[in-house]
């Protein structure tokens, strides 16, 4: 691959309804946070740039509906991931608990050549909460759950007081640069086999 | 025509394979810069993507794809304006490519650092785009197209604070852009719905339900521009949605986008435009789920209501619960057809929103209910499952938001209600009603509430009219009624009278629950009314003589007949531990013929109704322990009493038992503390009598088996002996003990005798017992002294 192209890092970032995967985004993308609770609705992207020891990295956050019912046309885009972000929400236990759901069923989607080694990265988020009384999910528990996933790294987060936002993204792209490397190693089947120049449709004018 | 799934990913898989040759050439043109040879391949690789036989599902991962390479071209683009190339050349030049949908793509490719570049307003180029992509009429492939431009835009709109604002680009260019966009999308998508053969219609529904998002999406952008304040979403973007939802008058596009709008757009827009958007249903098609949609609106805005309370003044300033309230009348009226379960679940959402937004305004609260019934009347019980269900949830609603059925009680129209469910989700929310009251520990402490409170949960106190309960589970009906007979035990006030009151209408009730309940609820109701006894026992018993107040007199009197309920019923023994709990709580009042009318009652009941010889075991033993704590009685009263007891005993079926209760009844001659009750003759005679008792049933165990029986009744008698000894009993001498010591040595040393490890063991620690009081010195060391102690073999 040539140097002189920039990278591009793909991040799909999972979780329930209302965890703040989109105030997560919004915050580390455009610095602001809505109280406001606005629904995603099937999936996009933003971007962000940033270095990391000398390398210029395009990271592509892909946005996703918690809500089932707004994510009709599936999860192709899951495909060609770098990592995965899961969010939950310290405050609810079942965010917590449908974690594992995500966790498989992004594997199974997404299909990466070695499911085991691709990176995930957990974010406990909303600690701000009433300073942290209304927690039910605790450090000690994520973290458990983490190990037991091949040692996730584990983020707690808010991304109201823009608490721990900056650094777990930074970890996201290391993580997703990493795993880019690897996957460049077994860099999809090209085809080898020459395309007669002259044989395509509607071939370009100019 | 493609004809199923294996076909379509040969498909699939065919375009993928062009997809990935094209775009490999592609890579190699970019990464020697030959734009031209990029610009070839980019454009032969996106003509994949006119294919007209993939579903949305499979379409939508040939897109991605494509989208991947994209990015990468994208990048090429940046970095070719960076190096001198001009991007007005740039967006001219893909303008050349053969075919419409490629060149589309690429356009908006380049369209995006175009406006990246800021060469031109953002609002020139993205006009610009929008207008080129009407190229596009095919649905699928015009759908994602425009999603295509839409993804690509999102980040260069001229909102607010973006740095793509300025003089000429303002967030209005930005509303405008995506509304147009969205416009489109929703037409295409309705409009794909007639195309294609008739028969294929349900296919075609399918699709367009998965391309759905699609054209929501353009929503979650609107709702995402920070210029989207909540005067432009009230001036245009509200009205040109609803515009364009309502004229699309198709089924599917209306149900999801209301959906949508709810959704993605914040509660405080919701609150402020609630008329315009109430308004916007009754023009919907009238097959639209209106019920769902409009279930989903309540339930947004009672979570926020929930949030905090500081949001509450908004939903009274703009009269939300009557706004709602409205609207769902004019809804229903305009469905006459809709089902029970539509009703329901309308008017409970309803409820909850107002229970959160207007927790003190219960009459709002029973408005609702009572629109409820008016809508269920003449329906008749309800049997839809899914319709009885949501009436659950209507009811436990209240019971969830005040955690007190006292409130609940309040509303006039909450029976009512629960007059339309059949028997099964009676009990159902009887169960309901009764969990909150314990888990929150409801005081109930009127009888007029009781009352309310049983004819709620009369499903479970009573067979409903004719209906027997016999296919009911019995464990279940077991758990039933104990947390019926739980509850009775809840009710309480501190006030006799009232007190009083709500005993006997719980009496009432409870006396309609036929002979399979009674033995479940009569026992609280007893306690209950025992426990009042107790609190009036202390006071000055009718200080005016005024018959109207409430006396532990009449309180026994209605006990009574309350326990005599229960004879009937074949719960004889039940009757019978009541009965003795009456008497001996007679006997703490100095209620002297109230305690011997219980006892009789006791009496006649083990002599008329039990008869299984467990039992009469089990009821003599409580009879002459009841009798034993029994002071009120006089001496000739008291005579029969334990005449009959005594009778009672010698008359048990096995001797063993006879003894037993023989020398029981000795303790009902001596009563510690009241000098007046003992008689020591009496006692020894009890004794003796239980003495001869047990030679009898030695000597039958003898003629039966050949060897001796136990010496255990022997030396459980002389425990008896000892205690009366030492309780100084004069009758009760030295030389009968010893006596009786020597009797068991023999019976135990004889040839005959079969060993019995338990009575060795009780013997010996009898004898250390004596050893014992011996070494204590003293009067006691010297009574026991002239015991002389034989140790065994
Ligand atoms: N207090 C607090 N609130 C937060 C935080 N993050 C998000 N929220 C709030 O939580 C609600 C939901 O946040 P979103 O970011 O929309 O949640 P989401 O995960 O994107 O939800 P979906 O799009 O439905 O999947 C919003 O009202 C946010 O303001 C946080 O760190 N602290
Ligand atoms: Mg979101």
């Amino acid at each position: 691959m040539s140097l002189r192209r920039r990278t591009l890092l793909k991040v799909i970032v999972l979780g329930d309804s209302g965890v703040g995967k989109t105030s997560l985004m919004n915050q580390y993308v455009h610095k602001k946070f809505s109280q406001q609770y606005k629904a995603t609705i099937g999936a996009d992207f933003v971007t962000k740039e940033l270095q990391i020891d000398d390398r210029l990295v395009t990271l592509q956050i892909w946005d996703t509906a918690g809500q089932e019912r707004f994510q009709s046309l599936g999860v192709a885009f899951y495909r060609g991931a770098d990592c995965c972000v899961l969010v939950y929400d310290v405050n609810v236990m079942k965010s917590f608990d449908t974690l594992e759901n995500w966790h498989e069923e992004f594997l199974k989607q997404a299909n990466p050549p070695d499911p085991r080694a691709f990176p995930f990265i957990l974010l406990g988020n909303k600690i701000d909460i009433d300073g942290g009384n209304s927690r039910v999910v605790s450090e000690k528990k994520a973290k458990d759950w983490c190990a037991s996933k091949g040692n996730i790294p584990y983020f707690e987060t808010s991304a109201k007081e823009d608490y721990n936002v900056d650094a777990a993204f930074l970890c996201i792209a290391k993580a997703a640069l990493a795993n880019e490397h690897e996957q460049d190693i077994y860099f999809q089947g090209i085809p080898e086999a020459a395309v007669p120049e002259n044989e395509q449709r509607g071939g370009c004018a100019c | 025509m493609l004809d199923g799934t294996e076909d379509e990913e040969k498909f699939l898989a065919a375009g993928i394979a062009g997809l990935q040759q094209n775009s490999f050439y592609m890579h190699r043109a970019l990464d020697s810069n030959n734009l031209r040879d990029a610009l070839k391949y980019s454009a032969q690789m996106l003509s994949e993507l006119r294919t007209s036989k993939l579903s949305p599902h499979k379409y939508y991962e040939l897109y991605m794809r494509a989208f991947d390479q994209l990015r990468k071209l994208e990048m090429f683009f940046e970095e070719e304006t960076r190096r001198g190339c001009s991007i007005i050349d740039l967006y001219e030049l893909v303008q050349h490519a053969g075919n419409i949908l490629p060149r589309l793509y690429l356009l908006c490719t380049v369209g995006s650092v175009y406006i990246k570049s800021k060469e031109a307003p953002a609002k020139d180029v993205l006009k610009d785009l929008v207008e080129m992509c009407r190229g596009i009429q095919h649905p699928v492939r015009g759908l994602f197209l425009r999603s295509y431009l839409s993804q690509v835009s999102r980040d260069k709109l001229p909102d607010i604070g973006s740095e793509y604002e300025g003089d000429a680009d303002t967030v209005a260019d930005a509303v405008e852009f995506v509304l147009q966009n969205f416009t489109e999308m929703n037409k295409l998508w309705v409009r794909m719905q007639h195309q294609g053969p008739a028969r294929e219609k349900e296919k075609r529904e399918k699709e367009r339900s998965e391309l759905r998002d699609l054209v929501g999406k353009n929503l979650h952008v609107l709702s995402q521009i920070e210029g989207v304040d909540l005067d432009m979403y009230k001036d245009v973007v509200l009205p040109r949605v609803l515009e364009q939802v309502v004229n699309c008058k198709d089924e599917l596009a209306q149900f999801y986008l209301m959906d949508c709008i709810i959704q993605v757009f914040p509660d405080e827009y919701h609150l402020q435009t609630l008329d315009v958007l109430l308004g916007a249903y009754p023009q919907l098609q009238t097959s639209v789920d209106i019920k769902t949609v409009l279930s989903q609106l309540m339930e947004r805005l009672s979570n926020y209501a929930a949030s905090s309370a500081e949001v509450l003044p908004e939903f009274l300033q703009v009269e939300a619960f009557s706004k709602l309230s409205n609207a769902i009348g004019k809804v229903i009226e305009a469905q006459p057809d809709m089902p029970t379960v539509g009703v329901v679940t309308l008017y409970s959402s309803l409820l909850t929103f107002t229970l959160h937004v207007h927790p003190e305004r219960l009459d709002y609260a029973d408005q609702v209910l009572g629109a409820c019934v008016k809508k269920l009347s003449g329906k008749g019980k309800i049997e839809d499952n899914k319709a009885t269900k949501q009436i659950v949830a209507l009811l436990s609603a209240p019971l969830e938001k005040y955690n007190d059925i006292m409130t609940a009680l309040k509303l006039s129209n909450y029976p009512r209600v629960m007059e339309y469910l059949d028997i099964p989700t009676t009990k159902v929310m009887a169960t309901v009603i009764i969990q909150s009251i314990m888990k929150n520990g409801t005081r109930i402490s009127t009888s007029e509430k009781v009352e309310a409170l049983f004819e709620l949960i009369k499903g479970l106190i009573k067979d409903s009219d004719g209906i027997p309960n016999d296919e009911l589970d019995e464990d279940d009906f077991k758990e039933e009624q104990n947390s019926v007979a739980r509850l009775i035990q809840m009710l309480y006030n501190d006030d006799a009278e009232e007190m009083f009151k709500i005993i006997d209408t719980v009496r009432k009730h409870i006396l309609t629950g036929g002979p399979k309940r009674l033995p479940f609820t009569v026992p609280p109701l007893v306690f209950s009314s025992l426990k009042l006894v107790r609190q009036l026992q202390g006071q000055e018993e009718n200080p005016f003589g005024d018959d109207a107040s409430t006396t532990p007199k009449k309180i026994f009197q209605l006990l009574n007949q309350t326990i005599e309920t229960l004879s009937g019923v074949l719960a004889p023994e039940l009757a019978l531990q009541l009965y003795l709990q009456c008497a001996e709580a007679a006997n703490d009042c100095d209620l002297e013929p109230v305690a011997y009318e219980f006892f009789t009652q006791a009496y006649i009941l083990y002599e008329e109704e039990i008869s299984d010889s467990r039992a009469q075991i089990t009821a003599i033993h409580l009879i002459i322990g009841t009798l034993q704590r029994m002071h009120v009685f006089g001496v000739e009263n008291r005579d029969t009493l334990t005449h009959k007891a005594t009778g009672y005993s010698a008359k048990l079926l096995k001797k063993p038992d006879q003894c037993r209760a023989v020398y029981a009844c000795s303790h009902l001659f001596w009563v510690d503390d009241h000098d007046n009750m003992k008689d020591g003759e009496r006692v020894l005679l009890c004794l003796k009598r239980a003495l001869r008792i047990a030679n009898a049933a030695q000597q039958m165990a003898n003629a039966a088996r050949g060897s001796t029986g136990s010496v255990m009744l022997f030396i459980e008698i002389l425990n008896k002996y000892l205690y009366f000894f030492e309780k100084g009993n004069l009758q009760v001498t030295v030389a009968a003990i010893q006596g009786l010591i020597e009797l068991i040595m023999n019976e135990m040393q004889g040839d005959t005798t079969t060993p019995d490890p338990a009575a060795d063991a009780f013997l010996a620690s009898t004898m250390r017992y004596i050893e014992f009081q011996k070494q204590k010195g003293g009067a006691v060391g010297e009574k026991y002294e002239a015991i002389k102690v034989s140790h065994a073999g």
